[in-house]
This record gives C-alpha cells, sequence and structure tokens, in this order.
C-alpha cells in the first residue's frame, strides 16, 4: 500500500490504465483535491505489451478527507470478459465538514467474467455539511458473468447530503431493436449501447485529453466510439 | 408486371403462444398510401412487428415479400436496409447514443448494403441539416441522446426525420398520430406526404381517422381480430370514424 498525503489545498489527479494492482491510500488536509480513475478494459491493446492481463486484478482506492472543504472524485471502470476478475474497491471517509466526493464505478461484464465492487462511504459525526455520492451501475453481456457489489453506508452526521445508488443489467432489448430497424447491424448496436454506458466515466477524465484520446483511439474502443 | 412492392400471402403470428394475425393477405404497389384501421387490441401493431422482424413474435404461417424478396428470411437490420422504415409507435430513448452517431451508422449501414462509400462528415451533416429544416426540428437535438427528453411531438417528428434521411421504400406509420397536437400533427403529415414518390408506399396504422385528414389513402383496410375483414377508399375511414367499428357489418 502506498500513502500519500496531500497538504493545504494540494490537488492530485491520476489515471491508471490496467492496473495491474493498484492500492492507494491519500489523506487529503484543508481544501485539497483528488481525482482517480482506475480503468479496466480486457484486450486494451497499449496494454498489451507489458503484458498485464486482467486474470485477477485488485484496485482499491482509499482516502479520507481530515481537513475541511476536500473534494474527492474516484471513478472506476472495468470492461472483461473471458475468466477473467476485477474487484473495485472504493473507500471514502468524510472525518470534517464541508467536504464533497463522488464515487461512479462501472463495470461491463461478457463471458464468464467476474467484477466486485466494494464502497464504502463514512460520514463522521462532526463531518457535517458534506456532499457525498456513490453510484455503482453494471452491465452484464452474458447469462454467465456474475457482479457482486456491496456498498457499504455509514453516515453519523445529519446534516448532509448523501446519495446512494447501485443497479445491474443487461442491454436495453428495446434499444437495440431500435437501432436495427434502422440498418445498423447487430453486433454494432451493442457495440455502441456498450459504450454509452462507459461514456460517462470516460468522460470524466480531464488530463490535457491524453488519455482519453490515448484511450479512444485505441482498440477495443476504437469500435465502441467510432 | 411489375412485382408488388410487398406482398402479404395468409400471414399468421404469434406471440407467447397467442395467435395475433390470422391469416393477412395485402397487396401494396409503388406509388400507393394503404391505411390499416381497427380497434385496440386488433392486431396492427403486431403487423408493423412482423413486418420489421421484432424477436418476440413468430410468424407460424404465410409469407412476406418485398420487391418479390422474401422479406421473412431477413433479419430486422437487413430489412431496414432493403428499405423497411418503421414510426414507432413509441420511439426509444437511448441514453448516450447522440442523434449525430446513431444517425450515421444507420445511413452508413444502408449505403454499404447497396454498394455505396460512407459519406463524408460534411456530406452527412449538410444531409441532417436539410432534412431536419423540413421537420422544424431544433439544430440543438443534433447533440442530444436519441430521443432522451424529448417531447411527444419531437420523438414523432424525429421519427419522420430518421424516415427523410434513410429514404424507404416502404414505410410504415405506427399511431403517428398518437399524442400530436394539431401543429405537430400538421408538421408530421406534410413531412410524410413530401416524401412521397411514385417509387415507394406507405401504410399507416391508425386507430383515428384524424390522420387521415392529412395523409390522404388510396385504400383503407380494416383489421379486426387479427384479419382484414374489409377494404374500401377513403370514404370507409370516414363511414367508420361515424358508426364506429361496432357499426361494421363484416
Amino acid at each position: 500500500m502506498e500513502t500519500i498525503r496531500l497538504h493545504t489545498n494540494d490537488s492530485f489527479e491520476k489515471v491508471f490504465v490496467n492496473g495491474p494492482e493498484v492500492d492507494l491510500h491519500i489523506v487529503q488536509e484543508a481544501g485539497s483535491r483528488v481525482k482517480i480513475h482506475v480503468i479496466n478494459v480486457s484486450g486494451l491493446v497499449p496494454n498489451k505489451a507489458e503484458g498485464s492481463d486482467l486474470q485477477t486484478v485488485s484496485n482499491k482506492i482509499t482516502v479520507e478527507q481530515v481537513g475541511e472543504g476536500c473534494r474527492t472524485e474516484i471513478y472506476g471502470l472495468a470492461y472483461i470478459k473471458g475468466e477473467e476478475q476485477v474487484t473495485i474497491e472504493t473507500h471514502v471517509t468524510h472525518a470534517v465538514e464541508d467536504g464533497t466526493s463522488t464515487q461512479l464505478v462501472k463495470f461491463v461484464l461478457d463471458d464468464r467474467a467476474k467484477g466486485h465492487f466494494v464502497g464504502d462511504l463514512k460520514i463522521s459525526p462532526d463531518a457535517q455539511h458534506v456532499e457525498a455520492h456513490q453510484t455503482n451501475r453494471n452491465l452484464l453481456l452474458s447469462d454467465d458473468a456474475q457482479m457482486r457489489t456491496q456498498p457499504q453506508l455509514e453516515i453519523y452526521a445529519d446534516d448532509v447530503q448523501a446519495t446512494h445508488g447501485a443497479s445491474t443489467g443487461q442491454l436495453d432489448e428495446s434499444a437495440l431493436f431500435y437501432m436495427q430497424q434502422r440498418g445498423i447491424g447487430k453486433e454494432k448496436a451493442r457495440q455502441m449501447l456498450v459504450g454509452a454506458f462507459m461514456k460517462e466515466v470516460i468522460e470524466t477524465i480531464d488530463d490535457g485529453q491524453k488519455t482519453k484520446d490515448a484511450l479512444l483511439s485505441s482498440e477495443p474502443f476504437k469500435s465502441l466510439f467510432f | 408486371m411489375m412485382k408488388p412492392l410487398l406482398e402479404i400471402r395468409n400471414l399468421h403470428a404469434s406471440i407467447s403462444g397467442k395467435e395475433i394475425l390470422k391469416g393477412i393477405n395485402l397487396v401494396v404497389n409503388a406509388g400507393e398510401v394503404h391505411a390499416i384501421m381497427g380497434p385496440n387490441g386488433a392486431g396492427k401493431s403486431t403487423l408493423s412487428a412482423v413486418l420489421t422482424g421484432h424477436p418476440a413474435y413468430e410468424v407460424t404461417e404465410g409469407e412476406v415479400y418485398l420487391r418479390g424478396k422474401n422479406l421473412l428470411e431477413m433479419d430486422p437490420e437487413v430489412r431496414a436496409r432493403e428499405g423497411v422504415f418503421l414510426s414507432f409507435q413509441y420511439p426509444v430513448e437511448i441514453p448516450g447514443v447522440s442523434m449525430v452517431n446513431f444517425m450515421r451508422a444507420a445511413v452508413n449501414a444502408k449505403r454499404a448494403h447497396e454498394g455505396k462509400e460512407p459519406l463524408s462528415g460534411r456530406d452527412f451533416l449538410a444531409l441532417m441539416r436539410e432534412k431536419r429544416k423540413m421537420l422544424e426540428l431544433a439544430d440543438k437535438l443534433n447533440n442530444r441522446s436519441v430521443n432522451e427528453g424529448f417531447s411527444g411531438g419531437e420523438k414523432k417528428k424525429n421519427e419522420i426525420f430518421q424516415m427523410a434521411m434513410l429514404e424507404p421504400c416502404l414505410a410504415i406509420l405506427d399511431e403517428t398520430d398518437s399524442g400530436l397536437d394539431i401543429d405537430a400533427l400538421r408538421i408530421v403529415a406534410e413531412g410524410v406526404n413530401r416524401l412521397k414518390t411514385p417509387e415507394n408506399a406507405s401504410l399507416v396504422i391508425t386507430h383515428y381517422q384524424r390522420l387521415l385528414d392529412y395523409i390522404v389513402p388510396d385504400f383503407v383496410h380494416v383489421l379486426a381480430d387479427g384479419k382484414i375483414v374489409k377494404t374500401g377508399d377513403k370514404q370507409l375511414a370516414l363511414e367508420l370514424e361515424e358508426k364506429g367499428y361496432e357499426g361494421l357489418a363484416g
């Protein structure tokens, strides 16, 4: 585990693409900002050379807000197939007032892939006026894929805005048919819908566009987003 | 003699084992507008679903030919590329897929099917602009997700806009008038009328006569309990309006 301490008003941004292992612990002092992406994509071409496979990947991000007015954004994405297994764990603790946090994690699982999301959100009794959101959305492309979702919310302050949502579903059959009725082939339509599902996470990357552009122009993203 | 554009012979179809269409026969020639009317549950929407290849329906008997080609053997997307277009009664919202990308995939799939090169980005956008104007659709809808957050009227205009982009030989309008106010109805109907050519045809499925004041049919068919029970000209629609489906003596 790597621990990073962010001093007052520091900023930390990082995009991890195809792990392999991420275990990061960040302590935030007043006014600091964190924006982290963990992205795991099966068969992502630029990473093949590094030999990283996603057989069993674990990404763990732990963030503690110990100073007031901090901002934390954690985004996770996994698009895996075959026998691949990805775990994404996010632990966010608001120990003091006036912080904001976002956890948005999406899995797309094909074949017999397994996804596991553990999402921890703690708001201490002293952490009033916190705004915290946790969302986990998952798309199963095969009957044999498996998703496990474990949200854990511990909210001890009363004057906070906290939302939480988790859902797991399949591709929208009526959207698929609508697209086919316009002449779009079934496979292409599936790709467009998978791309649309993942876009919400990818669009939040803003490291001067470099990582985003590299991602979008490599397979399999290239065929998902034109 | 020219082959009919659409020929339906003794079509039977069911959903979840329940027979809905019980022997439909219909010939549609190029240049014609046919209205299919009938009470709820008669099988009107089933007919459009079966013609477009919706996977929930099973054809148990009969044949359908589009310009002499066996339509029932084709996948839904191939039927679309061959020129079958359905204006959906309930257009589907597709979050995250922009109208531009959606339409470009559709237009280029059809062009590829016809052995044509894909349209350049510039030509494609010019085509979008031209067709959008016809339906009085706002430019801002271009970058919005397909149908997402569109009003009822915008959704129906968007259907006819897509029809204008794809120039089908057979347009099936499934209850296109439902949920439209009179202005939207006029715009939609004008759009349909302007797209009419001697080479294409429309099948207008409707519960009410109202739409047929704007889109004047050459033939009116009454569908009841899975069969066409009466065929006439536009007078038949007015008669139905007056007497109701109940008053129709087989």
